[in-house]
């Protein structure tokens, strides 16, 4: 029987596709996923090891006796045994069959949808709409197929099943919502039938189908991008910069394409600030301070040494509806309600908002810093429902009173004279 | 009962690997008894059947399942055979059961859902003959129902003296065509 070395990075669904085969031979097979056996970008580089897998792409095998193998699908079929193969030449077809149809007709599809919610891929609203599709179509042939069979190939679980279900993995727990995958009921039952037997759960552990379909992670993307950028010579960093707005200038136009045959058409995104000269101030690297630093010896001395009086303006508020407000936990139900609808101003402004009091008797004060010497809610739909249920009142930055605020709602600690006998109760950080 | 239920009890055995009890059947309805050696009889297709998936020498005691709520459900399918599937003889009462078991499979490949377990095996043999009396036509009627049955004969061992029923892969008739 075939045993040998996995190379491969964790989580691998293309080598899943061995792992399971070998859980159902009882091929001896040793997983090498983590640095320091494996890393991947460095030790598929290698010499020695494009020696011995000229693609230099995971997963790759490699047998006691020095049988050396690339492509999962050849890997499975070495570890696999007669009954995951077809024990009849028809059988054996039917498996190829399946086995080609999972990596040509389904995983472009797949990764082309799914990738952009894990942030390794850019999103491409056409490409997606088109990868949907495909996958529709592909779940109705299989819909079709399997109403009359339990798996793809005879009445035993395959190399066709495991290569069917290790694509459709990824789709099932990221973007095949309940509302999508519903009416493909055979392939549901198949598919939650193989990942339940003890042979894949092995591999994939419990395998939790999607609730949402996942939408495309900018954020992780962003993190993601850099890195590549990393090996790249220092000379270039300058230009990094201005590279990047063009391509961000460039998805944008593309997005605006995109989206011109969306019915209703939505206004096009203007960025409010762009009239406002730039600041020195940087937002992001105050907040890093505010975030990881003592508040009251390191961000607040950080934040007055290098806070632009021009470009950005402080705040009190309070809530003008006190009588109204009743439990603590409904006040701060409002309170995140309003940051989570002031999601996008996020890059210009931050706040620490305060609740005083207890339960049937409490208020909301905070103060803000924000992007301008106006208020900045006027400026978009989205962030206006909440800030006319407040007072504003700017500060002006020079007086020892906003300093005493600024330190006191920032740190949420002091005497807050200016709430009176309310005591202090919790603090929200808008970030 | 069942014609034929001491041949059923013996294949189970088998099935099982227990060694080869003596089988008889009591009174007009033909209720099966088993005879384990040591002076004790035991009575019912349930209590048989339980009895030698626990004793088998084979393994076959995980085919009672291994949590409390698989165990319940076992025992249902147990129940539902004797009560439901022994005493559907007239064709009306065999469709209604038929019906009701078609929507139950919709989403399951066995009657515990993912694994093969006791209830599969004691409602293949219980549907074996009405699965026998249906055309091709109506057992595409019941396609769950005979999908499922299709994977249980197949499943290694299970088969033992009953002959294989054919089904179609291929939609008979459309809806269309009516």
């Amino acid at each position: 029987m075939a045993s040998g070395t996995l190379y491969t990075y964790p989580g691998n669904f293309r080598a899943y596709k061995a792992q399971v085969a070998a859980q159902y031979s009882g091929a001896q097979l040793n997983v090498v996923s983590d640095p320091p056996a494996f890393k991947l970008g460095e030790t598929n580089k290698t010499p020695e090891f494009l020696k011995k897998f000229p693609v230099g792409k995971v997963p790759a095998f490699e047998g006691k006796d020095g049988t050396c193998l690339f492509e999962s699908n050849a890997i499975a079929y070495y570890l696999g045994n007669d009954q995951l193969r077809g024990t009849s030449p028809k059988s054996a077809a039917l498996v190829q069959q399946w086995v080609n149809f999972a990596d040509s007709e389904i995983l472009p599809a797949a990764c082309t949808w799914v990738y952009p919610t894990l942030g390794i891929m850019q999103y491409n609203k056409g490409n997606t709409d088109q990868a949907k599709e495909a996958i529709k179509k592909v779940l109705t042939v299989l819909n079709e197929y399997l109403k009359t069979r339990t798996f793809l190939v005879d009445e035993r679980v395959s190399l066709a099943d495991i290569s069917v279900a290790c694509n459709l993995l990824l789709p099932y727990q990221q973007v095949l919502e309940p509302a999508f995958r519903q009416p493909f009921v055979n392939v549901n039952r198949w598919f939650l039938t193989c990942v339940n037997q003890p042979q894949f759960k092995a591999v994939f552990g419990v395998v939790k189908l999607c609730d949402k379909m996942a939408q495309f992670d900018a954020k992780k993307f962003a993190e993601l991008a850099p890195k590549k950028d990393k090996g790249g010579k220092k000379e270039k960093q300058p230009q990094q910069p201005k590279q990047e707005k063009k391509k961000e200038k460039k998805q944008k136009e593309e997005k605006e394409v995109d989206e011109a045959d969306d019915v209703p058409k939505q206004p096009k995104a203007v960025d409010p600030f762009a009239a406002l000269s730039k600041s020195a101030f940087n937002m992001d690297e105050f907040k890093r301070t505010y975030s990881n630093k003592d508040t009251l010896t390191e961000a607040l001395p950080y934040f007055w040494e290098h806070f632009d009086k021009e470009g950005y303006s402080l705040w009190y508020s309070e809530y003008l509806y006190q009588s109204d407000l009743n439990m603590i936990f409904m006040t701060c139900n409002l309170v995140g309600g309003m940051f989570q609808r002031l999601e996008k101003l996020k890059k210009n402004a931050f706040a620490n908002v305060c609740i005083f009091g207890e339960d049937k008797n409490n208020q909301i004060a905070g103060v803000w810093l924000m992007r301008g010497q106006e208020l900045v809610f006027p400026l978009s739909a989205d962030w206006q429902i909440d800030y006319e249920s407040y007072s504003w009142r700017k500060l002006d930055p020079d007086s020892e009173e906003t300093k005493l605020l600024v330190r006191e709602f920032w740190s949420e600690e002091g005497d807050f004279k200016i709430m009176g006998s309310r005591k202090f109760n919790q603090g929200k950080c808008f970030k | 009962m069942a014609v034929g239920v001491e041949e059923e009890v013996k294949s189970l055995a088998n099935f099982l690997g227990s060694p080869a009890y003596k089988v008889t059947t009591q009174g007009e309805i033909k209720v099966p008894q088993l005879h384990t050696g040591n002076g004790k009889t035991l009575t019912g297709l349930a209590t048989i059947s339980k009895f030698l998936a626990r004793s088998s020498p084979s393994g076959g005691a995980k085919l009672l399942g291994t949590t409390p709520e698989d165990q319940a459900e076992i025992a249902q399918w147990l129940e539902y055979r004797v009560t439901i599937v022994d005493r559907s003889v007239e064709k009306k009462d065999a469709q209604a059961m038929l019906k009701e078991l078609n929507s139950y499979l919709l989403d399951k490949v066995y009657f515990l859902g993912f694994h093969f377990s006791l209830a599969d095996l004691i409602m293949y043999h219980g549907l074996h003959p009405v699965m026998c009396r249906l055309s091709f036509f109506e057992k595409q009627q019941y396609q769950n129902v005979s999908r499922w049955f299709d994977q249980v004969q197949h499943y290694p061992g299970v088969q033992q003296h009953l002959p294989q029923l054919v089904f179609l892969r291929n939609t008979l008739y459309t809806s269309s065509d009516h």
